[in-house]
């Protein structure tokens, strides 16, 4: 048991761990991590089956990667309790008695001999420490007065604190780990879906995409309802950085989407033999319009593809469902009889692809020209429902880690002991200083209350 | 004046603070580093109105992207070699300081980096996104100055110069450590939360951080509890700045993530 301490306190220890655990988590960055098998093969070939026993592709949960974080925990907790209770010593219970000797050794030091009684040189000194902001205590032996003076004693613990913070951060992130809740929501508008492992539903009221000039996007915004018992408790317009907490809930907007059920289509049909002819309508997919040309035709659109590509056998079909190339199938008709088709598409406008119906009718080919304007689709909304008992350990465990840091670096403790003597009316003083942090700044502030209390008559 | 302009007055008067540095060190005349120092300070008040007329101009935050980002972090970098002279007079690291800052207004003023003001997706529509990327390369200024003193101190011959040029190393990581922990690690996982839902995804510029992080840890232990001091001090402080580089520009060209703006 002993070793096994005097094994988890050295700081050479931490160091390996430290350098160790940098050396894989670069390693984890230039593998992909969390892929399909596919793209492994794709990219390692023979390696890939290697890498996945490994775990390299999920480094960051491994076993491995975890057990190393527990040995750097328990490195943490061992080495800092261990030196926990010297430090709480000496800032509780310090010694009180200066010897002489040891004083002169410290590298901050200065001695005096003055023709005046040990009681006002006391006062002196206590009086000028004192000015300084010192805690000032004293201790009487038989030979000598001891002084200790003390300030900023809470520096000494800024790197406890600062390691409390990082095991508090460590252990909230193996709460989130085990209870984490996490799930995607898509809800088209007026939908109301449970909420995963919850008492409560939600309810989105409307969603709407903000755009720039430029046509990228600008915000998306849910509004989204709670209920309780199918009754409504609160509302709340979340969008991207706003997310709505409830019952320890987060809901984030994290994606979007096109309902592709029945969009509406608009259609301007313009003339190629007359200028001034131009109509503009929207149609739903399916739906038919009378185009009031001198030939009285009907048009309908007949099919529309967000994301038109042509698939293995020529088919048109869709890449995506994201409105990246939109195409509308048109049909053009005189009574009953279909007289052309083709497709539009509204990136490529100039792109006429309308044919007679029927190759051998080529009088029955059209004069009509058409474009694809814009459409018309209902979104629904991607939120992500989250529930992280973990967080409110990180953020502790950051306050902690930030507090620490300033205790640490700029809270410096520092310490002045001195001891006095008196023998055939002559007071003998010696002092001695150490400080943590800031050296030259208490180097002066010593040089400066020694002076002065050698001046001083 | 508009933002280019000033911009470009920022350039002139880092170029002419860097000949007056670099006269310095060849002469020893202390009146030229002062005149350098002057035109430092000026340079950066310059800097800070461009970064300021940047920022009324596109409505938001001047780090958006890595011409922006460039720019605020030279500024940054002249920002803490101006308190650190302030503090430890060492006016000796002006030249290499200003050097550098001249290579990264270059490379932000290349036409490698696009220029034009870009409308703000909504991930980076935050106040979180200000203090994140100002207190984070705030603190890699610190590093960046600390990597000269480094450097300097592995070339230095005379001791006094050597054990000034460690201290202030020291002194600059002790800056910078916390200052990247708050925006780095801190902040970031602050606003990961608010934006994403969770405040860690080991996405390669998170873990980077941390490599980063780690190092100046490494730095500070080895010189604190072993008492580690001088060339080896020096070299982890160098690859700490290394790997804060790397994961300032490495990441975002030769791995994918989740930072991919800037
Ligand atoms: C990445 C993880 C760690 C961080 C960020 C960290 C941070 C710190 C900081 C900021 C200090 C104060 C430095 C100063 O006073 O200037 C410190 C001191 C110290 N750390 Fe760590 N630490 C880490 C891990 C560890 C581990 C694993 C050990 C275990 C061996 C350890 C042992 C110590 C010791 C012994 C001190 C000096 C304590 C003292 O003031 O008495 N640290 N640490």
């Amino acid at each position: 048991m002993k070793r096994f301490i005097k094994f988890f306190t050295s700081i050479k220890l931490a160091i390996v761990l430290l350098i160790i655990l940098a050396i894989i988590s670069i390693l984890g960055t230039f593998i992909p991590q969390g892929r399909s098998l596919e793209e492994y093969v794709a990219r390692y070939g023979r390696l890939s089956g290697l890498f996945i026993r490994l775990e390299l592709t999920g480094l960051y949960h491994s076993v491995w990667y975890l057990g190393l974080l527990g040995l750097f925990a328990l490195n943490i907790i061992i080495c800092t309790l261990t030196r926990l209770t010297p430090k709480l010593r000496r800032a509780l219970k310090p010694h009180l008695t200066a010897d002489p000797k040891s004083l002169s050794a410290l590298k901050t030091n200065a001695r005096f001999k003055r023709s005046a009684p040990l009681a006002d040189v006391q006062s002196e000194l206590t009086k000028l420490l004192a000015t300084a902001h010192y805690k000032v205590k004293a201790a009487a032996q038989p030979s000598r007065i001891s002084i200790l003076a003390r300030k900023r004693i809470g520096g000494i613990f800024g790197s406890d604190v600062v390691h409390a913070g990082l095991l508090i951060i460590l252990a909230g992130g193996i709460v989130s780990g085990v209870g984490s809740i996490r799930d995607n929501l898509s809800l088209n508008v007026g939908d109301v879906k449970p909420v995963p492992k919850a008492e409560f539903e939600v309810r989105l009221d409307k969603f709407t995409t903000e755009y720039y000039p430029d046509r990228s996007v600008k915000a998306w915004k849910s509004d989204l309802t709670v209920l309780e018992q199918k009754k409504p408790v609160l509302t709340r317009t979340i969008s991207v950085n706003h997310p709505l907490t409830y019952k320890g809930y987060s809901f984030y907007q994290t994606s979007y989407g096109w309902n592709w059920d029945s969009p509406a289509v608009e259609i301007w049909a313009k003339s190629k033999n007359d200028p001034t002819f131009l109509r503009k309508m929207t149609l739903k997919v399916g739906e038919r319009a009378l185009l009031e040309d001198k030939a009285q035709t009907t048009i309908a659109v007949q099919k529309f593809l967000p994301d038109f590509v042509l698939g293995e056998a020529n088919q048109p079909e869709n890449r995506s469902l994201q409105p990246n190339n939109q195409a509308a199938l048109i049909e053009g008709f005189r009574g009953t009889e279909k007289v052309f088709s083709g497709w539009i598409f509204s990136n490529f406008p100039e792109f006429d692809q309308i044919h007679a119906a029927n190759d051998k009718d080529k009088e029955k080919e059209t004069d009509l020209a058409f474009e694809l304007k814009s459409f018309e689709a209902g979104q629904y909304s991607v939120l992500e429902a989250a529930k992280d008992p973990g967080a409110i350990l990180i953020w502790i465990g950051c306050a902690l880690l930030m507090a620490g840091l300033c205790l640490a670096f700029y809270w410096p403790t520092w310490e002045i002991k001195a001891a006095l003597e008196e023998s055939q009316g002559k007071t003998e003083w010696i002092a001695g200083g150490v400080a943590t942090k800031s050296r030259e700044a208490f180097s002066a502030e010593f040089e400066r209350i020694t002076a002065a209390l050698r001046r001083s008559k | 004046m508009n933002e280019s302009t000033l911009f470009l007055v920022t350039f002139i008067l880092y170029i002419i603070s860097a000949f007056f540095y670099l006269a310095f060190l060849f002469s020893k005349q202390p009146g030229q580093a002062k005149t350098g120092s002057a035109l430092a300070i000026a340079g950066l008040a310059v800097h800070a109105i461009a970064l300021i007329a940047r920022t009324v101009e596109s409505g938001h935050a001047p780090f958006t992207n890595m011409y922006e980002s460039l720019s605020f972090l030279s500024w940054a970098s002249v920002l803490a070699f101006v308190i650190i002279d302030k503090k430890f007079r060492i006016s000796r690291i002006g030249p290499y300081i200003m050097l550098i800052v001249i290579g990264l207004v270059a490379l932000a003023s290349s036409p490698l980096m696009p220029k034009e003001v870009t409308p703000l997706v909504p991930a980076l529509q935050s106040y979180w996104l200000w203090l994140h990327v100002s207190v984070t390369l705030l603190g890699e200024a610190f590093f960046a100055v600390a990597f000269i003193t480094s450097i300097m101190y592995l070339t230095a011959k005379e001791p006094e110069k050597k054990e000034k040029l460690d201290s202030v190393s020291y002194r600059c990581v002790a800056v910078g450590f916390p200052l990247f922990t708050l925006g780095g690690l801190v902040f970031g996982m602050v606003w990961a939360y608010k934006a994403w839902g969770t405040y860690w995804s080991w996405d390669p510029k998170e873990v980077w951080s941390l490599i980063t992080w780690v190092v100046f840890a490494l730095y500070l232990h080895t010189r604190i509890v072993m008492g580690w001091k001088g060339k080896r001090s020096a070299i982890i402080a160098i690859l700490g700045f290394l790997a804060a580089l790397f994961t300032y520009f490495g990441v975002n060209y030769l791995l994918t993530g989740l930072h991919s703006y800037a």
